[in-house]
């Protein structure tokens, strides 16, 4: 009796794709459940290695657990604090961005040549060298701007930078076709832009923006140093500095920065799978 | 009566290469023109040159009074190449219906952004141009949801509903499947039969035989016949034009 032959009924038929369908079902279950086993896994190992007991005889790290009790809620209270900088400076890199790709596309000479040497001197040099120089240079010009907004600055022209890469991907992935129409149906290169090319890249663009806010929520920890936005990393340094526990207070921050790129990553994933299924 | 489309001593260059060699043509009001021709002919191009898709390198175009010489600038230039384009509607071989408008809002947008039109008015336009192509009943839909004739026949009521004098064709059923041929074909003739003055690029001989008043014969990048379709088909006088007429009767695509 051969087992592979194609039954000949087609309720048997539908019966057997059934059978297919929930096995490969069962694989797809299968393989989750394993990988968040794995995922415990690690956490566990990675909280053993911090627990300050010897362990088959080798020894691992020691925290004193009465500090992060004291601290922790002095450190949370950067989380809203690091949100906004994040927030303020990725607006304003998504503008810079923007105006960045559309430079790249002009054909007048300077505006092309100024988007293209502002993206050139931007990332050629050190995102916490920049954040510095703002805080440096400014005051030199008699420009005087709050901790807060001169962390964004810097932040915001650094991020413009590297972003209006992906706003020039955008502005390439709708076909020159939609121009043509645009233009065949008598409208002028602003309402063209506007109505037809802009709507279109900035979908494309979205899913990207969302990973660089991400991104930045994390490096916003640079303005840190220079002791004037209060965030996350600026109290985790100062208490620990205070009262010689910076370990411990790192791994508070570090913590607070994983949660919340946990939190923000499925935010992101939810955006994105919205958004493949619209109608495109 | 006197041209509505007028094209003379068109010249243009893609680069150092000569593609439109002072091609000279004139389409009177109603008229339908099919352009055969091989790739690389030059028919699209002169198509093109007609809205200025592509700015001819020399010449003139005149559609409907509005003259327009090439290797001008600034303002006025502009605007008279925006009257041109008013003037004239346009579909496309790859469609290009925007895909993040329902069927309605493509074929509203042009009214409404271009020409200012109330919302309502431009509906009820848009409305009587769908159903004229059969597809008033997909007016909220995506165009990622149409086939290809569909699309089609959506970028018609598109350019229709801008209410040109001249409707340009660039290859319109190319892209299509076979099966969907006809039904883009027979909207064409439609809007051929409501007294339309057309010009279509194209390669299906059994529309040009059955439309066109005339069809102009291209080759390297010069008009080579202008006849009437049933002369040109049973006496082509240029061997280049027997050539093209045998391939397509003997089945070539």
């Amino acid at each position: 009796m051969s087992e592979s032959t194609v039954p000949r009924d087609p309720a048997d038929q539908v019966a057997r794709g059934n059978l297919l369908y929930e096995e490969q079902q069962r694989r797809t279950r299968h393989f989750r459940a394993n990988v968040i086993l794995w995922w415990v896994i690690f956490l566990v190992i990675l909280l053993i290695l911090f627990s300050g007991q010897s362990i088959f005889g080798l020894q691992t790290i020691n925290l004193d657990m009465d500090f992060f009790k004291i601290n922790f809620s002095f450190i949370a209270k950067g989380i809203p604090e690091t949100l906004k900088v994040s927030a303020a400076s990725i607006i304003l890199a998504m503008v810079l961005a923007l105006l960045a790709a559309l430079g790249r596309l002009s054909k007048i000479p300077p505006v092309y040549a100024l988007s293209t040497f502002y993206v050139s001197l931007i990332r050629g040099t050190p995102l916490y060298l920049q954040i510095f120089f703002f805080f440096l240079a400014l005051p030199q010009v008699g420009i005087i701007l709050p901790g807060f907004w001169a962390g964004v600055l810097a932040l915001g022209l650094n991020y413009g930078a590297y972003m209006s890469e992906i706003f020039r991907a955008g502005l390439e992935s709708v076909g020159k076709g939609q121009r043509e129409a645009a233009i065949a149906i008598g409208m002028t290169p602003r309402q063209t832009l506007q109505r037809i090319i802009l709507p279109q890249a900035l979908r494309f663009a979205i899913p990207p923006i969302g990973n660089d806010f991400i991104a930045m929520t994390k490096d916003s920890a640079l303005v840190a140093s220079t002791g004037f936005v209060h965030e996350i990393m600026w109290r985790a340094t100062k208490v620990g500095r205070a009262t010689f526990h910076s370990l411990e207070a790192l791994i508070i921050a570090a913590i607070f920065y994983w949660m919340m790129t946990l939190i923000l990553t499925y935010i992101q994933s939810t955006i994105e799978a919205r958004l493949s299924k619209g109608d495109r | 009566m006197a041209p509505i489309v007028k094209i003379t001593d068109l010249d243009k260059y893609f680069g150092r290469l000569h593609v439109l060699k002072e091609v000279s043509v004139e389409v009177a009001p109603r008229e339908v023109v099919c352009v055969i021709g091989r790739s690389g002919s030059g028919k699209s191009t002169m198509l093109r040159c007609i809205n200025f898709l592509e700015e001819p390198s020399y010449g003139s175009i005149e559609v409907d009074g509005i003259k327009v010489e090439a290797g001008q600038k600034g303002k006025q230039h502009k605007q008279l190449i925006h009257d041109i384009r008013l003037k004239t509607g346009m579909v496309f071989q790859e469609f290009n219906l925007f895909p993040h408008m329902s069927v309605l809002e493509n074929v509203i947008e042009g009214p409404v952004t271009v020409k200012g039109m109330k919302r309502a008015q431009a509906v009820e336009l848009a409305e009587q141009n769908l159903d004229s192509v059969g597809l008033l009943f997909k007016k909220d839909e995506y165009p990622m949801r149409l086939s290809g004739g569909q699309k089609q026949r959506v970028a018609i009521a598109r350019a229709l509903t801008m209410e040109p004098r001249v409707m340009l064709f660039d290859e319109p059923t190319s892209a299509l499947d076979p099966e969907l041929i006809g039904e883009v074909l027979n909207v064409m003739k439609k809007v051929a039969k409501d007294g339309m003055t057309m010009l279509v690029v194209t390669h299906e001989m059994g529309f040009a035989r059955e439309v066109a008043d005339r069809v102009l014969v291209m080759a390297e990048g010069e008009i080579i016949e202008d006849e009437n379709p049933a002369d040109l088909f049973s006496h082509p006088k240029d061997p280049r034009t027997k050539a093209l007429i045998d391939r397509y009767r003997t089945g070539g695509a």
